[in-house]
Order: structure tokens, then sequence, then C-alpha cells
């Protein structure tokens, strides 16, 4: 009898520690790693202070500010609307982290959905977090979720019906912040922060305005630039731009009749010129191999390798050095830059003038490490 | 003596080839499409404009829109966005393009092909437009990292169609420019 009580007792304290322990690991999910942004920041808020309805929840985010002072347009630069995708959250950190303005302002969320940074796409084996080595120590990055937390919204409906366009997808779409611009005040979480999104980008008479994102390299939509329509020679002057230094983009057009998504609904709602890139990202696709932060950081699949070669598909992977993080990285600054550049050119009287960031040899050369503060 | 005579006669074949290369010119106006509705179009247009070219861009030409052009230039690439947009499916594109290049054959206006987009419009889907393209064009202008596996080059040798390969998108536009000149 007091034998069997205690081994009931035991076994619920291993299970209780073990609860514990669980807890505390999960909780620190929604502890967000700390930034160090640049000298050159000027201030920070939180995006609740454009829309209120967000405010105490896991959807209210950082935005910082690089104000030169200096009269001219304004950009926006926002990653993490996926999580999961590690170099649209890294390029922005690296930006935030270098970034000096002279002339214009620049805005950056590194965060954009930071409900999906609490938590990780289930059945999917991605590793929880991944780690930099930097100058002075090690980073540690947490790898979220494509869509919001469902401890923050849920349930998902069976149909996703897009507001306001009632364009019918996938229900688990409903928790995508990228197909739900341009959001609305009395919606669900992922719409009312791309609500407030929305509100930031009027409120602050946005020029320019990025969204970073990566995907799967089986993906026809990958280093691309994504335009939309209004703004063709902005994009063309950018992409032969970077053809000149060595880096191939593809321009996308955004399709009139696809709703929700920033490069669309940020160019028919705002004044703001929109763009998204993507990057190749082979830890996403659905060809890869063992999903491990080798994987998200080296890009190194012989799946892809080999799936290349019988060329049955069109796959963006570089066969001999796989699509490594400080490639990807790389390129999106290269791409912010140079899309700058171009806006500038057709643009004079609302000049944006950014200095300071590293280029695409020297992240190449030096690793993304290398640029990150602390 | 005969190796002389089959030197010479080599010599001659390489220096008209050469010659009918250089001499390769195409009219103007200059009808610019696409196929596969890939943006790379637009670049093209871009390129077109700053040669100077009298050339009009129709995405989705039809072949009444051949009227009145002595030049078709298709710019061949797919994109799921791009016929996403337009609203149509992989396979009535094919059939617009078979339909256009059909057209313009009668009208014995003359094709020539830019493929800009590199190894991002090859294999998949992009190279049933290449092809289709590819076969019935007059000239070839195309980025080398779209032929890197040979596709264009071979169409090009075997078909005996001139072809011009360039290193950039930027460096396409003075090809361009100068078949017009």
């Amino acid at each position: 009898m007091i034998r069997n009580h205690l081994s009931t007792i035991i076994i619920t304290i291993i299970t209780a520690t073990m609860g514990v322990i669980a807890a505390i690991s999960f909780g620190k999910m929604h502890q967000p790693e700390e930034l160090f942004p640049s000298e050159g920041l000027t201030g920070k808020v939180m995006l609740s202070d454009y829309f209120e309805g967000i405010k105490g929840t896991n959807g209210d985010t950082e935005v910082y500010l690089f104000d030169s002072g200096v009269e001219g347009g304004t950009a926006l630069v926002c990653g993490g609307a996926h999580p999961n995708e590690a170099a649209s959250f890294l390029s922005t950190v690296v930006i935030l982290e270098n970034l000096k303005v002279t002339c214009g302002r620049v805005f950056i969320i590194p965060r954009l959905n930071n409900s999906a940074f609490t938590c990780s796409d289930p059945m999917e084996g991605f590793p929880a977090s991944y780690e930099i080595p930097t100058k002075i120590g090690i980073r540690k990055f947490r790898l979220g979720s494509r869509v919001t937390n469902p401890l923050d919204q849920w349930p998902d409906p069976l149909v996703f019906s897009q507001y306001p366009s009632n364009q019918q997808l996938s229900g688990f779409e409903t928790r995508n912040i990228n197909r739900s611009y341009p959001g609305r005040p009395d919606g669900n979480l992922t719409e009312r922060i791309a609500y407030a999104i929305i509100q930031l980008i009027d409120k602050e008479k946005v020029n320019i305005a990025f969204d970073i994102h990566e995907s799967s390299p089986e993906v026809p939509i990958v280093n691309v630039i994504v335009y939309h329509e209004n703004y063709e020679e902005i994009a063309m002057g950018a992409i032969l731009g970077l053809e000149m230094a060595g880096l191939q983009f593809s321009p996308e057009t955004s399709p009139m009749n696809f709703h929700g998504l920033s490069h669309r609904e940020w160019g028919d709602y705002t004044n703001a010129i929109p763009f998204l890139m993507e990057t190749s990202n082979p830890s996403m696709g659905r060809l890869r191999g063992k999903t491990d932060v080798d994987l998200v950081l080296r890009g190194y699949c012989d799946n892809y390798k080999k799936a290349k070669e019988t060329g049955a598909l069109r796959i963006a992977y570089r066969e001999d050095t796989g699509e490594p993080i400080a490639h990807r990285v790389g390129r999106h600054i290269a791409g912010v830059v140079e899309l700058i550049n171009s806006y500038n050119l057709y643009y004079p009287d609302m000049q944006i003038v950014i200095e300071n960031l590293p280029d695409y040899d020297m992240i190449m050369e030096k690793g993304v490490g290398e640029f990150l503060n602390n | 003596m005969k190796t002389g005579i089959s030197t010479i006669v080599t010599i001659m074949i390489l220096f008209l080839a050469g010659s009918s290369l250089l001499a390769q010119k195409f009219e103007q106006p200059v009808l610019i499409s696409s196929a596969g509705q890939s943006a790379d179009v637009k670049l093209v247009k871009m390129l077109a404009q700053r040669q100077g070219l009298n050339a009009t861009t129709v995405l989705m030409a039809k072949p009444d829109d051949l009227t009145g052009f002595k030049t078709l230039v298709i710019v061949p690439g797919f994109s799921s966005k791009g016929l996403g947009a337009a609203g149509i499916s992989q396979q009535d594109e094919i059939e617009r393009v078979q339909s256009l290049i059909k057209a313009a054959n009668n009208l014995k206006i003359p094709i020539v092909l830019m493929h800009i987009g590199g190894n991002a419009r090859r294999q998949g889907q992009s190279d049933s437009f290449n092809q289709l393209v590819a076969d019935n064009s007059k000239y070839m202008l195309v980025v080398k990292q779209g032929d890197e596996d040979g596709f264009f080059s071979s169409i090009a040798s075997t078909k005996n169609i001139p072809l011009t390969l360039v290193e950039k998108i930027a460096e396409t536009a003075e090809p361009l420019g100068n078949l017009f000149k």
C-alpha cells in the first residue's frame, strides 16, 4: 500500500518537474531576443501606437525609427512576416544594427508578426532557434512559424474568406499576415496587425516599403522582386543595377486578383511603393532532408542538388554552395539598397539616403555575425 | 592542293556566315510580347526605350495586334504570378503564343527571341515557351546563364538561326538596338 503511494508520489513529482521545465522553455518562446540598434537610431515605438486594438497582445511589436533630420522621403523595412524564414528576420536585424540615414527617415519592423515568433509550425520538425557567432560571442535567434500562434487566434475557419476581397483561401491562411492586408480594426488578431501596419504607413507617409521573405527552392516565386504595377520602372531599374553587381533577381508583377498580400494591398490602400523580395531557403522546401540548424544556416541539401539535376522542375538552388544564410541576407540587403537607389532617381525631391550597410560581397566574405552588434 | 581548296572554301563559308550575321537587320516598328507572362518583357520594353526603338509592348498580343508592325520580339519565360495576373492557364498562353507565331509567319513578320531571365526562366514550365519561340525565331539574343546547358545554342545550330549570347541583361541593349540600325 505504502509502496503504491510512494510510486504515485514519485511519478507525480517527475511529471510535475518535466511540466515545469517544459513550461519554462515554452515561456521563453514569448521573450523576444534583445536587438542592438546602431547609433543612428532616433526613436522606438510600438506598433500599437498606430492602432490601439493590438495593445497588450502578442501581435504588438517594436517599430524602430532612424530619422536623419534632413527633409526627404520615408522608407519602411519589414522582416519577420513569416518567422520561419530566417533570412527575412536576420536581414532586418543587420540593417537595424548598422544603418545610418543621412536624408529622410527609415522605419524598421524586424518582427512583423510577433505572435508567429512564439511558436513553430507543427509536423515540420523545425529547430526552435539557431545561433550566429559574432565578433563578441554567440547570438541566439528564434525560428518561428509562418502564421500567428494558435494560442493567440483560434480556431481557424474551414475556409478563409479574405477581407475585403472575399477571396477564398485555405482556413490555415487566416493566420497568415501576408494574406490579411489591408486588415480591419474589428477583425481577428492577424487582421488587426495588418490594419495597424496600414495605419503606420498612412500616418508616417511612407514612400517606399519592403516586405522581406524567403521561399522553398522549388517554388517559382524565388530570387525575385515582386512589384506593384504602378511602380514598374523602379523595380526594373533596381534589377538592372543588381545585375551589374552580379546579383540576379527576376521581376514579378503583383497579380491584381490575388489579394491580401503586401505587394498588392500596400500599393492599393496606401501611397507607399511596395516591394517584396524572396530568397531560396532549402529548409522550407518539401524536398528537404534532415531539418536542422545546419540546413537553416548552411542551406546545403543533397536532395535539392539531385532534384535540380533531374531538370524536371526549375529549382533555385546552387549545387556547389547551397543557399547559405550569408548569401540570402546579402541578397536582401543589396535589394533594399538598390531599390532605394532606383526610387531616388524617380523621386529626387523625396530622397532617402542610407549608409553603412554591408554589401553582398562583404557579408559573403565575413559572415552575417560580423555585422551583428554585441 | 586539295587542302588548299578546302581551306579557301571554309574561309569563304565563315566569311559569308559572318557577313550574314553582321547584316542581320530587322525593321521597325516593333511589337514586343511575352510568351509565358514573365515580367522580363517589361525589362525588354525598358531596354528598347533606352535604344530609342519605335516599339510597342503588348503583353498578351494576339494576331490582330501584328497589324502595322514589321518585327515581333518575343520574350519567353513562365511566371505563375504573371499568368495569374492575366487570369489565364498555361495552356491558354501556349495557344495564344502559337497563334501569334503562326500569324507572324503568315505575314512574313520576322520573330526575334530575347531570353533575358537566365536560369530562372529555364526548365520546368518555361522551356515549352522557350522551345516554341526559339524554333520559330529568325534571331536569338540570350543572356548566357539561360544557355548554360546549350539549350538555345543547340537550336540555333540545328536550325541555322543567328544567336548572340551576352553576359548580362544590360548588355542586351546594344545588340538589340543594332538589329534595327
